[in-house]
């Protein structure tokens, strides 16, 4: 309760349980609760989540461990049945989403194959997806996609050969050949040094502009969530549970220079008590 | 020697790689020359009889004596060896893929199949000369009981080692649990089966010996337990010889295999591992 009623005191703040815009949701979930067995107890890893975002917005999930992004993120992907609650993408319960191929995925691991070159692991997951597909179409398709996150010429490349920021832009690829809806993205540059990291966080930005999918960011960043997203969960532990949504209205386009925006290092100072305090939550 | 390595583009490269294989190989040669030489200067100074152990110059001799009945034993051992090794890494692959495909039959079968590796294996070869006489069929059996083992533990380490996050990105597009076996799990197992299958043919040979050592009328077993009763001691080791050069023969067979189907799996370098 004490939440709900700091958070009335911050103007920019958006109630949790109200959608946060007049767009139709892409993406909603209303009342949602997931429980894992522990040791024989139900141990709940998220509580009443109620989100909306809406079509063609770029949605980040910010939280300390274990506040279960990752487990929201899975829900969405049709990967965890929540317990409670309901979770539609497109207006579709998660499994016929993935049936109907509107969700593509990135992981903190690039997950290539070490058997295929760049342009086969980008069709790989397409060629998985539909069995019908011709093997050259899927081969454009993929080659495509390698242009657009910036790998033109290092198709015939091995992953061995890639650098971490490269075989993240292969696993970028292989998931924007499927032509999903929606891109779900878990710490997709967690594992990468800084400045590939700023390098990569733009390079989405230019393709989210292109393409116009509905993104979901799972960070740890804050810079990451303020610099990409139009719009931050910041998610609190014991019980896992949104505890504020924030919009965050950086002009776009974004480049370098937004990093010094005003809206942009409020929004940083305020992600960043908010993770401060439910830090110190969690530890109790 | 880089003097040696002037000449035309091509012989140049392949002169510079073959110093550097001998190079390489120079510390290995020079030891066992060096082992060699001692034990023959001991055998001479020491005038130890040759039944109790031969100088490597009878050794050598008798190699050469009895080379016919040598290349006979060996090629009847190399076809047990083949059959042998070949079953064992099927049976081994097959039980990987039931366990890890059937889960709950897996559970009931993975414990009863460490436990009959605990069984000695040679203490059954006996069993299988009773039940299946003196020819092929005892033997094949005794190296698939032995060597199908190593296979079955690294194709299931292999086919366990897939990143859960792969399996996730292919849920996330429908993929059924065989697509996800037959496009992820098992290319993603060769490696590991690749080591068991080092493993095994070093396996095999061992059983196709002892198999040989119970009851046979052929094979280098055979032939040393022959040798044995006639205190043919340099036969004995003559026999030793051929045996380990048809086993670092069949290694490699199996370890160029690995280099040629599975070019992305990290390289062994027994040397320099822990660096």
């Amino acid at each position: 309760m004490n939440v709900r009623v700091m958070n009335a005191a911050v103007a920019k703040t958006v109630a949790p349980d109200k959608p946060a815009a007049a767009a139709p949701a892409h993406i909603a979930a209303t009342g949602l609760a997931v429980d894992f067995p522990l040791e024989g107890r139900k141990q709940r890893v998220l509580n009443d989540i109620n989100i909306a975002v809406p079509k063609g917005s770029f949605v980040s999930l910010i939280g300390p461990s274990g506040c279960g992004k990752s487990t929201l993120l899975k829900v969405m992907a049709g990967l965890v049945t929540p317990s409670e609650g309901t979770m539609t993408v497109a207006g579709l319960s998660p499994q016929e989403a993935v049936n109907a191929r509107l969700i593509g995925l990135v992981f903190q691991e690039a997950t290539l194959l070490p058997w295929k070159n760049a342009i086969e692991n980008a069709a790989f997951l397409l060629m998985t997806a539909d069995e019908t597909i011709k093997k050259s179409e899927a081969f454009d398709r993929a080659a495509a996609m390698l242009k657009l996150v910036g790998l033109d010429g290092a198709e015939k490349k091995s992953p061995s050969q890639l650098s971490g920021g490269m075989r993240q832009r292969v696993a970028i690829a292989r998931a924007l050949a499927l032509d999903p809806e929606v891109l779900l993205m878990d710490e997709p540059f967690g594992a990468l040094d800084a400045i590939t990291r700023e390098e990569m966080s733009e390079c989405l930005l230019d393709i989210w502009e292109r393409t116009n999918k509905t993104i979901v960011l799972v960070t740890h960043s804050i810079d990451e969530a303020v610099f990409l997203s139009r719009e931050v969960h910041v998610m609190g532990t014991g019980p896992a549970r949104i505890i504020e949504t924030l919009p965050i209205t950086v002009p776009h386009p974004r480049t370098e220079e937004s990093y010094s925006d005003p809206a942009f290092t409020a929004a940083e100072n305020r992600l960043r008590s908010l993770l401060i305090e439910s830090h110190k939550k969690g530890r109790r | 020697m880089t003097d040696m390595t002037a000449g035309s583009p091509a012989a140049s490269w392949a002169s510079h790689r073959f110093w550097r294989g001998l190079y390489n190989v120079l510390p290995a040669l020079a030891l066992s020359v060096g082992v060699v030489v001692v034990w023959e200067a001991v055998i001479r100074l020491f005038k130890v009889p040759t039944f109790v152990l031969p100088a490597p110059t009878a050794i050598v001799e008798s190699l050469i004596a009895n080379w016919g009945s040598l290349a006979f034993a060996a090629q009847a051992t190399a076809l047990e060896v083949l059959f042998g090794f070949v079953l064992s890494a099927v049976v081994g692959v097959l039980v990987a893929l039931v366990i890890v495909r059937f889960e709950r039959f897996g559970r009931a079968l993975y414990p009863l199949i460490v436990l009959f590796q605990n069984v000695p294996k040679v203490a059954l070869a006996p069993i299988f000369i009773l039940w299946f006489g003196y020819g092929l069929a005892p033997k094949i059996l005794l190296i698939v009981v032995i060597a199908f083992f190593p296979v079955a533990i690294d194709m299931l380490a292999g086919l366990q080692s897939v990143e859960p996050s792969f399996v996730s990105l292919m849920r996330s597009v429908g993929a059924s649990k065989s697509k996800i076996m037959l496009r992820v799990r098992i290319p993603h197992s060769l490696p590991h089966l690749m080591a068991g299958l080092k493993v095994a043919i070093t396996f095999s040979v061992i059983g196709a010996i002892v198999g040989e050592f119970a009851g046979a009328n052929q094979g280098l077993g055979y032939v040393i337990q022959f040798a044995s009763t006639q205190l043919d001691t340099p036969l004995i080791f003559a026999a030793l010889i051929v045996v380990s050069v048809l086993g670092l023969a069949f290694y490699y067979i199996v370890e160029f295999a690995e280099r040629w189907l599975v070019p992305w799996a990290p390289k062994f370098d027994p040397i320099h591992s822990a660096g």
